[in-house]
């Protein structure tokens, strides 16, 4: 499930640019534009469903955020009789406890958005610096690391995280923490890659030869250079990141005070008899429905900026 | 990829003895012990709290009190000789249970494979026959967003809208329960009926890989020269479309169904838990749960194993599909 992507992703991602037919018009915007105009304003550039996505997340985000004042209920506290239909009092009902079950949305926003954040920047950018680090000086370094990452990507994920978590206690920096051993692998991979190609470019060996210290060359060349094909990747990762974590909360395996999507599931489909009575209703279709949404804003979000950043990124990425 | 075959086999062993490690010392640094949960199974049942005594005598009898390095050796030298170590919980052999759960799994592991592999090429084809044309934009958009839900996802969704609001589909488990069955066609529809909702989500969530693979190797090969060739022999589309293109498309796909089966060990775990079915992903559910060190260890070593097995196959089988890999 968590390897997965990689691959249809690449397919993808060719697939998506050949039926849209925009190389020519992307190729020569990024030959115009600097990499880092294209990030500042990709918006204008997003497709529809691109569009879509941005305010997708940007309505989770706000409802993350304000939780607090469009609620009326703690999603904590029992607030109501247990199982009551939505209606006026609670928006969409109540739980088996009696909590608010639109309090509870609310606030497992904040949980998976906070997952999917951390976890993407910490392997992210951390996996990115180790890869930049690595291909940059190379040697044994550099073989060591890459034996590290390719046993770390032929790790079966899933079933080690679920056996990882259960040995860490549920909480939401282990999980993150376990996340982060899982993902740093394929970003630190492909910065790896970027540097050594890029390293032989002559104005770096000029910049060196200027006397540039390495950390100059690396934070003021190199690192600019890979930062786009690393923010494509957070959002990969973060994706990854909120569905496993809502996965481990199915099992149980999330943290039992929070209330993130996962453990509403797990909380709803691990009642008796749920299934035959119309409780499943407004107990399970929500945090069912905001999870997929959110998946799907992101994966919009990430095929454009794939599509706008690097056209070529596939190349890239097709290791 | 069979370029470097000393480092491909270096990466399957070091990956093997990474599972091997992480399998044997995380569940022994779990917290709590097998035997405190050993008593509390049912609801309602009296609870038997131990006594210090008599659980010292369970630590001693599983060997949990000997130093780890011991407990390590021990492990490898019985892995060696196929013995995975006896259940806390279910009171016999790891490799017994795993063997009473593991057909179920492998039984819609292998039918999603089979399945979303044969739709997907079938699919695929069609779209990139009807390349630019509108129905093969639709499918694609459509096919693209549905990869995006994970696979348990969409199984709480087929769950809910097949067995909970049609009533189509039985809600859990892997046969009917306390079913009498007149011969073995009705216990084997007692089977596929009720392995039709995992299979089926399985399935799905992997087959939009296969799609587009397929559809984007089948628009590649099309531009190659003998293709025009077949074409211009006066060789009709059907067989130009089967015997040249598809054949010659089919090569990445082989490789992707061995990953694929990979992928699907990971992904059955939560599969199987929301359609309760009793295969090696719950099992391992509830060794999590019942801090059930030895049959966790045994599960997460027939998942790994079994993932590795089939990167092995996939490479083995490409160098004898596509001679041009040199072995």
């Amino acid at each position: 499930m968590i390897k997965d992507v990689a691959a249809s992703g690449n397919a993808g991602i060719l697939s998506f640019i050949q039926a849209l037919n925009i190389n020519r018009i992307v190729s020569s915007i990024a030959r115009t534009f600097s990499r880092f105009r294209t990030i500042a304003k990709p918006f204008s550039r997003f497709s529809t469903e691109g569009k879509i996505g941005v305010l997708g997340i940007l309505c989770i985000i706000l409802m993350a955020v304000f939780a607090p004042v469009i609620t009326i209920y703690p999603p904590q506290k029992i607030t109501g009789d247990s199982l009551e239909p939505p209606g006026p009092g609670h928006i969409l009902g109540t739980d088996e406890l009696g909590m608010d079950i639109w309090s509870q949305i609310c606030y497992g926003a904040r949980m998976s958005l906070t997952i999917g954040l951390a976890v993407a920047f910490l392997s992210g950018f951390g996996g990115g610096a180790v890869g930049i680090l690595a291909g940059y000086m190379g040697g044994h370094i550099d073989q060591g690391l890459m034996r590290v990452i390719d046993v770390t990507m032929a790790l079966p994920s899933f079933p080690l995280l679920i056996v990882i978590s259960a040995f860490l206690g549920p909480s939401i920096l282990n999980v993150i923490l376990i996340l982060v051993l899982f993902s740093w692998a394929k970003p630190a991979r492909i910065a790896r890659s970027q540097t050594l190609s890029l390293k032989k470019n002559n104005y770096i060996i000029a910049a060196r030869n200027y006397g540039a210290k390495p950390f100059y060359l690396l934070w003021r060349h190199i690192f600019p250079e890979v930062m786009p094909v690393l923010l494509v990747l957070v959002i990969g990762i973060s994706s990854h990141a909120i569905i496993a974590e809502a996965g481990l909360a199915f099992l149980g395996l999330g943290d039992p005070t929070s209330k993130s999507w996962g453990m509403m599931l797990n909380h709803a489909t691990g009642f008796r008899s749920i299934y035959f009575t119309p409780y499943w209703q407004w107990w399970l279709l929500p945090p069912l429905f905001m999870l997929i949404f959110l998946l799907l804003c992101l994966a919009f979000i990430s095929r454009d900026m794939e599509r706008i950043l690097d056209p070529k990124l596939k190349i890239k990425k097709g290791f | 990829m069979v370029k470097d075959r000393n480092s491909f086999i270096f990466r399957l062993l070091s990956t093997l003895f990474v599972i091997l490690a992480i399998n044997f010392f995380l569940p022994r640094m779990m917290p709590g012990d097998p035997f405190s949960t050993t008593s509390a199974d049912e609801v309602g049942e009296e609870i038997i709290v131990m006594t210090e005594e008599q659980r010292l005598y369970y630590m001693n009898y599983y060997g949990l009190d000997r130093p780890l390095y011991e407990q390590f050796l021990v492990y490898m030298k019985n892995l060696m000789t196929g013995d995975l170590g006896r259940s806390i919980y279910y009171k016999m052999p790891v490799s017994d249970v795993i063997m009473l759960h593991l057909p179920w799994t492998v039984l819609i592991v292998v039918g999603a494979t089979v399945i979303s592999t044969i739709s997907g090429v079938v699919l695929g084809t069609l779209s990139a026959k009807n390349r630019k044309k509108g129905s093969d934009r639709i499918m694609m958009t459509g096919m693209i967003a549905f990869a995006e839900i994970p696979s348990f996802l969409l199984g709480l969704i087929l769950l809910l809208v097949f067995s909970v609001y049609l009533r189509l589909f039985p809600l859990a488990g892997a046969v009917t329960p306390f079913a009498d069955y007149n011969g073995p066609a009705e216990q084997a529809w007692d089977i596929l009926y009720h392995a039709f909702l995992p299979v089926a989500t399985l399935s799905l969530s992997q087959l939009t890989g296969v799609y587009l693979l397929t559809r984007n190797t089948l628009i590649t090969v099309t531009t190659k020269d003998y293709i025009r060739t077949a074409r211009a022999k006066g060789l009709g589309e059907k067989t130009v479309w089967i015997r040249h293109a598809l054949r010659n498309a089919l090569l990445p796909v082989v490789t992707r169904t061995g990953f694929m089966i990979g992928i699907m060990m990971g992904g059955v775990v939560l599969v199987e838990s929301v359609f309760s079915y009793p295969g090696i992903g719950m099992t391992l559910r509830s060794a999590v749960v019942g801090r059930d060190y030895p049959l966790i260890q045994g599960i997460l070593l027939v998942i790994a194993v079994s993932i590795l097995i089939c990167n092995m196959l996939v490479d083995k089988i490409y160098g004898k599909l596509d001679p041009r890999v040199v072995i």
